[in-house]
């Protein structure tokens, strides 16, 4: 099975022409997006949960850890802003900081918790945690609304000084939510060419060994894990925006367990891009099948379990390989497979 | 305090229950050292199997359905136990086939297809059999109210306890006292010996699934009238299930028992002080037992460890 | 290296031609080609799964019923009425982005449907943000009307406080004033359970104790011992959907359905339809039922059998009405005011007075202005033992009339947006 280091050119650029088309793409969406039978609500939501799966695939993807729990810290985030809002000051960069920083929190109290595991242990104290969040924010009623919800948060404007934005327009968000994805596109993007990067592989392909090596391996476990959080608080935040309110469903087992589902099966175990691709999938599928049948999620989950039964590559994977099929000129470079661990 | 005995024997009652939802989740663990996250789905499955067998709103109109309601509830409730539990099992060892594609890989994506399988089977539940609320039927002899020390208990639970403790006891005497059961542990304790021994170690796999997944299976049809019955039923049991054999041990047999019964003493007793975080105390648990004793009280290292 | 860069190009114009494509391919379930007039759009938002699934089925059918009479003869204005219905799923989360969903991609000019006061608070709270009206249907939190009040949002459940009134003071004088609240945990349980509070402490009341259950709850053994243990004379309980059901069939094992006395604040048909008998124990409200002795009844309960023969729930129920009423009500409202702008269609509801005839209730209702909440009839019943009849589940013991169970409180903890605050349009 092919892997994330196989794939990534060798190249550490800023911008690359993949991040020029994807920008293209994301900021000519309002454009085609009803042209397509979507809506501009729906591009929100897809932008935020990119920035939320690109951030979880640093964690599931580059070091190979399966978190089961993560809705937690989008969870965590969304709250955050929501407070902030409430009983702070009504301001979008104090919000959102306030999201990342909860979240950050959050990640740095349980990652500590949980980095010394490995495995199967990792994942299943992944899911206790994640329900313990979901469950305190359904608890904790008197702060979070309990399972009603934190309701009526306003969309602060964006105040850049010389101009006064109002986001309150799904349009206008949308172009900040896009901006903020951006960003964290070319950010993961360093981070994952960086060293910081290709030692979470070396983490992911043998902690026996990278430890050999010299590297402090639950340093790193716990590096991941936070910046992961901290990305997902970015998105809940976002999220909280978008809403004007935030839920503690999105917390639950189920929805951590879809990031899981869309990352994989865009193939975020290979590819820098996979998540997107995950995550576009999984909207598309949702509005357009959903509409059609209420069916939708059981051939969704099908496709899933066929897909780490032959593909575990995802969309990402079989793309490449496809795409190496037809190009039969000489393929050294990228292509060395590496041996399943 | 008298407040206290009732919750007791409530948490003990519970804690019964979790043994048999944890049998068959251990077996598995321990023979083929995957962890099934589908665990809770086919627990709840066999209830729906049940409830067909049983024969509520499937084939009222035709003439062997109407003769087959006419039966009292008791034969038919004892072949939908039997049956339900059966065909439960028969798809666990589906699952087992879809997961041989994933052997020679890390243990990660038996947990990733098991996860998937839990959401497939739980939303074929809900397109076959709705979404809605039903309920088992029951004989009449373990329906209704029993005077205990002045309390008043439910007839069905003392039922579902005693069972428990029969199906525990059986499963047992089958690992320890029947040539299958040694072979079955043997396989756990070493696949390529019983290979070399001349044994179908890949037909020993699905008999074991299959046989976990029956288990899986009867404890759902035990519990739903004390659980209700929903599609989403199995998130409910799966983390219990897999908390009591990392408390137990991986792989303990009576570690898994004997944490069963700590845990449901643990849920019984929040329930009487802070009914609303009873649930939670579960996970409390998890988190408390794995982070400091990642092998539990009994447990031997194994391949989920790595 | 250019090879990459090229493959990775090709992703994108491939996944961007099979997104566009899947999107194109299917047929949606709403037909949008062949209208002379434009035709009015209205989502329906009612649960199609979780804990009130079927309550959600049965609101949606009331709908449906009114608006196919309406299109029967000519539609609104002279103009077909169509529907989307999206299932919400019982969860706040999803009626928020089917709310967003049906408002901007359907273009629906008016939402209708609500059991679960948590998704209709979603739902009204993005209805108001672009004007489009919201009927309430069935969710029954006094926050609805109170401090979750919108210029935009209709209630025509009664609520909580309402239910709690007629009951209360009724109970302590029959059953004895030592009281204990068993309670949903969140919204509507919680605003239900601290109106019976406020009631009983005002009517010479005591509360010993107050037992939260989750959402989701079926093993109601721990409250129920911890119940026996207290020993009350009358529990309270504002528990609903599935997780109710559970509860009165434990009681009902329990023989606990006798004593301690149970009020049941307001029970929903459809948690009820098809339960042994025993199960229905308690005092309990609905704002109407199916056998009540008064004009138009039987022909209504005629109509509903003839357009759903197919259904396994013979007889309909108080959900269903709300449902019918409400939609019935929205249009005739629309007729009206002679146009679909919101703010005029607005005007024409608030303050609206039914006949008690047109309402098939004992007393006339009519709709308060300052808190957009439907002030009705409230019947209170318990379980009817004396008739071989399996619908014929309910006795009614009492009618109150609207002002008799006033809820005082929502008045002031209502602020509707100002009409100027409202964006306007016309659907």
């Amino acid at each position: 099975m092919i892997s994330l280091s196989d794939i990534s050119p060798r190249s550490g650029a800023w911008i690359t022409p993949q991040i020029v088309v994807f920008t293209v793409m994301l900021l000519t969406a309002p454009f085609w997006l009803s042209a397509v039978g979507l809506y501009q609500y729906l591009g929100i939501e897809v932008a935020i949960w990119m920035i939320y799966a690109l951030g979880f695939n640093l964690l599931f993807g580059y070091a190979g850890l399966h978190s089961f729990g993560h809705g937690a810290y989008i969870g965590v985030g969304a709250y955050a802003f929501g407070l902030f809002q409430h009983h702070v000051a009504v301001s979008l960069w104090g919000g959102l900081l306030a999201a990342i920083v909860a979240a950050g929190i959050a990640g740095l109290l349980v990652g500590a918790l949980v980095s010394h595991r490995r495995g199967v242990y990792f994942a299943l104290l992944t899911i206790a945690w994640g329900q313990v969040f979901w469950f305190s924010a359904i608890k904790l009623h008197g702060i979070t609304g309990g399972e009603d919800g934190l309701l009526n948060i306003p969309r602060p404007p964006l105040d850049l000084g010389f101009a006064r934005i109002d986001l309150n327009d799904n349009e206008a968000l949308y172009y900040f939510a896009a901006g903020a994805l951006l960003l964290t596109v070319i950010l993961l993007w360093r981070i994952a060419h960086a060293p910081f990067g290709r030692i979470l592989q070396a983490v992911r392909q043998s902690e026996t060994r990278a430890a050999f090596v010299g590297y402090e391996v639950w340093h790193f476990k716990w590096a991941a894990f936070v910046a992961s959080a901290l990305l997902a608080g970015l998105a809940g935040g976002l999220f909280a925006m978008a809403q004007q309110s935030a839920y503690p469903d999105i917390m639950s087992l189920h929805q951590s367990g879809l990031i899981v589902m869309m990352v994989l099966i865009g193939g975020g175990l290979v590819s820098f891009w996979g998540p997107v691709l995950g995550v576009i999938l999984y909207f598309v599928a949702r509005d357009v099948l959903g509409i059609m049948t209420e069916t939708w999620l059981l051939w969704y989950g099908l496709m899933f379990v066929v897909m780490v039964m032959f593909r575990p590559e995802g969309i990402a994977g079989a793309l490449h390989l496809v795409r190496k099929r037809f190009s039969s000129r000489d393929g050294a470079a990228s292509s060395a497979r590496v041996e399943p661990i | 305090m008298s407040t206290l005995v009732p919750h007791l024997f409530n948490g003990l009652i519970l804690g019964l229950l979790f043994a048999l939802i944890a049998l068959g989740f251990t077996l598995i663990v321990g023979v083929m050292e995957v962890i099934n996250l589908a665990h809770g789905s086919l627990f709840a499955l066999g209830a729906y199997f049940a409830l067909t067998i049983i024969g509520v709103g499937w084939f009222d109109d035709t003439a062997f359905g109407q003769w087959w309601l006419s039966l009292p509830v008791t034969p038919r409730y004892t072949l939908g136990l039997v049956f339900g539990s059966l065909l439960a099992g028969l798809i666990g060892m589906l699952l087992e086939l879809c997961l041989r594609p994933t052997h020679g890989k890390a243990p990660l994506y038996g947990l990733l297809l098991t996860f998937g399988a839990a959401l497939v089977i739980e939303e074929t539940i809900r397109v076959v059999w709705g979404t809605g609320e039903q309920s088992l039927p029951l004989p009449d002899a373990i329906n209704g109210a029993v005077l205990l020390g002045g309390m008043i208990f439910a007839k069905y639970k003392l039922f579902a306890a005693a069972f428990a403790v029969v199906a525990i006891g059986a499963v047992w005497l089958f690992l320890e006292r029947t040539p299958y059961g040694a072979i079955i542990k043997a396989g756990a304790h070493d696949s390529e010996m019983v290979r070399a021994l001349g044994y179908d170690l890949s037909k020993l796999r699905m008999l074991v699934f299959g046989f976990g997944s029956a288990l899986a299976g009867l404890a759902g049809i035990v519990m739903v009238p004390i659980w209700g019955m929903r599609p989403h039923l199995g998130v409910d049991v799966v983390i219990p299930a897999f908390l009591i054999i990392v408390l137990g041990g991986v792989g303990s047999f009576w570690g898994a028992v004997i944490a069963a019964i700590l845990v449901g003493l643990a849920v019984g007793l929040t329930g009487a002080y802070a009914p609303a975080w009873a649930m939670m105390s579960m996970y409390i648990l998890l988190i408390a037992v794995v982070t400091f004793r990642a092998r539990g009280l009994f447990g031997r290292k194994s391949v989920l460890e790595q | 290296m250019s090879r990459n860069t090229l493959s990775r190009r090709s992703f994108f114009t491939t996944s961007g031609a099979l997104i566009a494509g899947a999107s194109f391919a299917g047929p949606f379930t709403v037909n949008r080609a062949f209208a002379e007039d434009k035709p009015i759009m209205i989502g329906l938002t009612s649960d199609a799964s979780g804990q009130y699934a079927n309550s959600g089925a049965s609101d949606r059918r009331g709908m449906l019923m009114a608006i196919d009479e309406f299109n029967a003869n000519g539609g609104v204005l002279g103009r077909k009425i169509e529907t989307i219905h999206i299932d919400t799923e019982t969860t706040p989360a999803t009626g928020s982005r089917v709310a967003e969903r049906m408002i901007s991609r359907e273009k629906c000019g008016f939402l209708v449907g609500a059991v679960s006061s948590g998704v209709a608070n979603a739902i009204s709270q993005v209805a108001q943000k672009y004007g489009v009206i919201y009927l309430n249907t069935n969710s029954s939190s006094p926050s609805e009307s109170g401090e979750n009040c919108h210029r935009v949002k209709f209630v025509w459940d009664g609520n909580g406080t309402n239910f709690a009134k007629a009951a209360v003071r009724n109970s302590i004088n029959q059953f004895g004033n030592k009281w204990l609240l068993l309670t949903n945990d969140y919204v509507w349980g919680h605003d239900t359970s601290a109106a019976t509070r406020k009631l009983v402490e005002e009517y010479g009341g005591e509360i010993i104790d107050e037992i939260l259950v989750p959402q989701g709850t079926r093993d109601f053994s721990a409250a129920l011992l911890s119940i026996q243990g207290a020993k009350p004379d009358v529990v309270a309980a504002a528990v609903g959907g599935d997780d109710q059901k559970a509860l009165r069939q434990q009681v009902a094992q329990l023989g606990m359905g006798e004593s301690p006395a149970w009020i049941n604040n307001q029970q929903d048909w459809p948690d009820v339809y098809g339960l042994p008998l025993d199960n229905l124990f308690g005092v309990f409200g609905t704002t109407w039922y199916y056998k009540l002795d008064l004009p138009g009844v039987a022909e209504f309960v005629q109509r509903y059998q003839a357009a759903y023969p197919d259904t396994s729930m013979r007889v309909p129920g108080n959900v269903f009405y709300n449902g019918y009423m409400a939609t019935r009500e929205l249009l005739g409202a629309i007729e009206r005011a002679g146009t679909t702008n919101n703010i005029a269609v607005i005007k024409q509801l608030e303050g609206l007075k039914m006949s008690a005839k047109d309402r098939m209730q004992t007393y006339d209702a009519y709709i308060n202005p300052d808190t957009h909440q439907v002030q009705q009839t409230i019947y209170l019943a318990t379980a009817n033992t004396g008739t071989e009849d399996k619908d014929d589940m309910f006795k009614i013991l009492t009618a109150s009339s609207p002002d008799e169970v006033l809820d005082t409180a929502a008045d002031s903890a209502c602020k509707l947006e100002s009409y100027e605050d409202t964006p306007t349009f016309d659907a």
